[in-house]
């Protein structure tokens, strides 16, 4: 009678603690509808090269470029210093294999290290590696943004600086084939703004030869806006953007909206990204949310990692109509920093009134989103669960109402100490080519097979048995956070 | 045992390999090291014997092939940087000046800094010996020096670029720390970042002046940032107490370039580069540096 009276109770507890557990480790939604079986085709590498085995940099916040003409060439970045001297230009890695292999080569136009980097590969000038813009910001000096562009990836000439200025934060570099030229986005904050409207797109229609800097903030703000501003791209030459409106901050919080702008001539015309009005009160960006709460520190907060500005925007690159934009807040009561993801389907006029099943997310960042050729729309992001840091590639063929999920990586979240931050980067990124995803992310490089159930490359000499790096001749090597580039199979 | 510190064991046992490589190759008979190579190995940051395996050539994917590339197999390492894997056996890329100075058998001292890493080493040729005269007892006296350089934080030639660029070299004493409170003349160009560097100010007591004009007082005020974000993180921070040599630059980058912490208005300076601040035992290498310039 005993166990009979305790059967309930039992299963009440069971069913509490799988409900914890979905909460916990999944997106906090019931997981019934979720796919867990992982692509066939999918591909994690260790970008760190065979000859620098012997590196233990914290080589944090990755970025990637894609040559759409050839995708073979691929250009990834982090915080990875110039291995050999101090006065030395950043380095980029480099892959002309479909990133199998990578080289690091020494070309962007910043001192030893990079301390912002995005980049972007279009084909408007016709080079066979290139042409690569970049937006790097410098570190340890008065954060000067250079806007650059190499011709040849693999060749030693450094980037050349095309624009520059001081006083930027977060440059976000997109590009697309126009003509013979080239078209660059670049979000960025600019605050060197006097009105406080610090969100800002500089735009080049001519290859980066010269740019015009727009503010896309129409309304007034607590002194500037959010440091993450985000570009989206079509072919059909829609540029959309997106952005953290900063209405109030008390140092520790802001009340910020979400807030997307539109173009459909690709700014062209001289008052872009005016398309989309909010109707509450006729300006131009449309309020996705309004005044959510974001906690910013720039202290280990999540984890080792900081938090404050999160944000993501991809469009449907054969139905500019459809755009997705995601965002980290404050979110449900418990969590430290909970990602969001809303949709329109109406070129940005109307968004999902709450966010897409299966997007609640807590206690994760670097949210990236990108849309396929097939108009799977794809979410990575970094997950702090159980003390392991868990990065995700999420697709959907029906807004995330079903959705396989694939783990690239689960590593320990404690080790190594960080030296710097941000820990494992503000952001990431997730593009689509063909019927791929593609992307970057950065984990703890410790070579354990159950750390990367879909498998993983290492370049840099490792040993997966006794799961401890080399320097290439048998000595031990400290672990350390590295760059991982990984590829999955776009969802049928 | 630390990684760090099986690479600097490892470094050590190449040199001496590559001593013992060369001294069997040419025993006694060779001239002293010149000026121009001691130069050229303070200048290199990868130093190694080879022997060209192959010319127009490259010895990984990923490095461009053109006449000025050549394949040279590692027969000794002389310096490199702990990250860096090279070794005996290993083949290496050459971009060198004159491919007409090489063919394949051709054996040489290569003086080089790092061009591309991938699964192999590409280097560009700064000079080079063909006879293996780097081998000689100067040489490897010199060689011997810049191995232990490369143990340093800052190589020569960095700290060497940092002492020709800054405004004043001056020994010293931290012996007060505190916030900078931010002007309003400069209040607007400090609005909210990631890459916010948390200004400090440092009342340092100057001991001697090793560069720059002379002081009419014996402090000065060094601003420096507290942030551990990347752009911040590198840049040497104080404590009091805190002694060393400084190698300093007019603060151009806080927006207020003057302060009264020093107890009158004065210039305000900042070290903020990796080697702008060194301990004591640095003080005869820095000496020697700028006595060299």
């Amino acid at each position: 009678m005993r166990a009979l009276a305790g059967y309930p109770t039992r299963v009440l507890a069971l069913t509490l603690l799988t409900l914890m557990v979905g909460t916990v480790f999944g997106r906090g939604q019931s997981p019934g509808k979720r796919a867990v079986a992982a692509p066939a085709h999918a591909k994690v590498v260790d970008l760190i090269p065979a000859s620098l085995s012997g590196e233990t940099n914290q080589d944090s916040e990755p970025f990637l470029a894609v040559q759409t003409a050839n995708p073979q060439v691929m250009v990834a970045s982090a915080f990875t210093p110039n291995p050999i001297s101090n006065t030395g230009n950043a380095p980029l890695y480099v892959s002309e294999d479909a990133g199998n292999t990578w080289v690091l080569n020494a070309i962007t136009p910043v001192p030893r290290m990079t301390c912002d980097i995005t980049h972007a590969i279009s084909i408007g000038e016709n080079h066979p590696r290139g042409d690569l813009h970049a937006g790097t910001l410098a570190c340890a000096a008065s954060v000067t943004l250079d806007e650059s562009e190499s011709d040849d990836v693999s060749s030693s000439a450094v980037m050349n600086v095309q624009s520059s200025r001081t006083n930027v934060d977060q440059p976000f570099v997109r590009a697309l084939a126009f003509s013979n030229a080239d078209h660059i986005y670049v979000g960025l904050n600019d605050l060197g703004q006097s009105s406080g409207r610090t969100a800002t797109v500089d735009v080049s229609l001519d290859g980066g030869a010269s740019y015009k800097s727009y503010s896309i903030e129409s309304r007034k703000t607590m002194g500037q806006d959010g440091p993450s501003v985000r570009p989206a791209i079509a072919p059909d030459n829609t540029v959309y953007a997106a952005f953290f409106g900063w209405r109030k901050f008390n140092g520790s919080m802001a009340t910020s909206d979400v807030v997307v702008v539109r173009d459909d001539a690709g700014a062209t015309g001289s008052h872009p990204f005016q398309a989309l009005k909010d109707p509450s009160d006729k300006l131009p960006g449309r309020l996705v949310v309004k005044r959510v709460s974001i906690p910013w520190s720039n202290a280990p907060t999540l984890g080792q990692e900081r938090i404050g500005s999160t944000l993501s925007i991809a469009v449907d690159p054969n139905n500019s109509s459809t755009v997705y934009v995601g965002w980290a807040d404050r979110g449900r009561k418990g969590d430290i920093y909970t990602l969001h993801v809303r949709r329109s389907t109406d070129r940005g006029v109307t968004w999902s009134k709450s966010d897409l099943p299966h997007t609640t997310i807590s206690n994760a960042t670097n949210i990236a989103l990108a849309v396929a050729n097939n108009g799977t729309g794809g979410l990575l992001y970094q997950q702090l669960s159980g003390g392991r840091w868990v990065t995700h590639v999420v697709q959907s063929r029906d807004a995330f109402a079903t959705i396989q999920d694939t783990i690239l990586a689960t590593v320990p979240a404690d080790r190594p100490v960080g030296q710097f931050l941000p820990y494992l980067g503000d952001y990431d990124y997730l593009l689509s080519v063909g019927n791929e995803f593609r992307g970057v992310f950065c984990a703890n490089n410790t070579p354990d097979r159950a750390n990367f159930p879909q498998g993983v490359t290492y370049q840099r000499a490792a040993d997966f048995n006794t799961r401890t790096l080399t320097d290439g001749s048998g000595n031990p090597v400290a672990i350390s956070i590295d760059p991982f580039y990984f590829s999955v199979a776009v969802m049928p | 045992m630390e990684p760090g510190k099986q690479g600097r064991m490892n470094t050590s046992r190449f040199f001496l390999a590559g001593i013992l490589w060369i001294s069997l190759l040419a025993p006694g008979a060779l001239p002293q090291a010149t000026n121009n190579q001691a130069a050229l190995v303070k200048q290199s940051s990868i130093t190694f014997v080879g022997t060209v395996s192959q010319v127009a050539a490259t010895s990984f994917a990923g490095v461009p092939k053109s006449p000025q590339t050549i394949v040279v197999r590692v027969d000794s390492v002389l310096k490199k940087p702990a990250a860096v894997s090279l070794k005996k056996g290993d083949t290496v890329t050459v971009e060198v000046k004159d491919p007409a100075a090489f063919h394949d058998g051709t054996q040489a001292m290569f003086y080089t800094e790092g061009w591309i890493f991938g699964s192999g080493v590409a280097v560009k040729e700064l000079g080079h010996d063909t006879a293996p005269s780097g081998g000689t007892p100067g040489a490897a006296e010199t060689g011997e020096k810049v191995v232990g350089q490369a143990h340093s934080e800052i190589s020569d030639q960095d700290l060497q670029r940092l002492l020709a660029t800054c405004d004043y070299v001056v020994v010293g004493r931290i012996t007060h720390v505190h916030a900078w409170a931010i002007p309003k003349s400069a209040a607007s160009r400090y609005r909210t970042s990631e890459h916010s560097a948390n200004w400090q100010e440092a009342v340092l007591q100057v001991q001697s002046v090793l560069k720059g004009p002379k002081l009419k007082r014996n402090k000065m005020v060094v601003r420096f940032p507290l942030s551990r974000d990347v752009a911040w993180v590198s840049a040497p921070k104080f404590v009091p107490g805190q002694q060393g040599i400084f190698i300093l630059q007019k603060d151009e980058v806080s927006g207020a370039p003057t302060s009264s912490a020093g107890g009158y208005k004065a210039d305000v300076y900042t070290c903020l580069n990796p080697g702008d601040w060194l301990p004591m035992t640095d003080e005869a290498r820095v000496r020697s540096l700028l006595e060299n310039r």
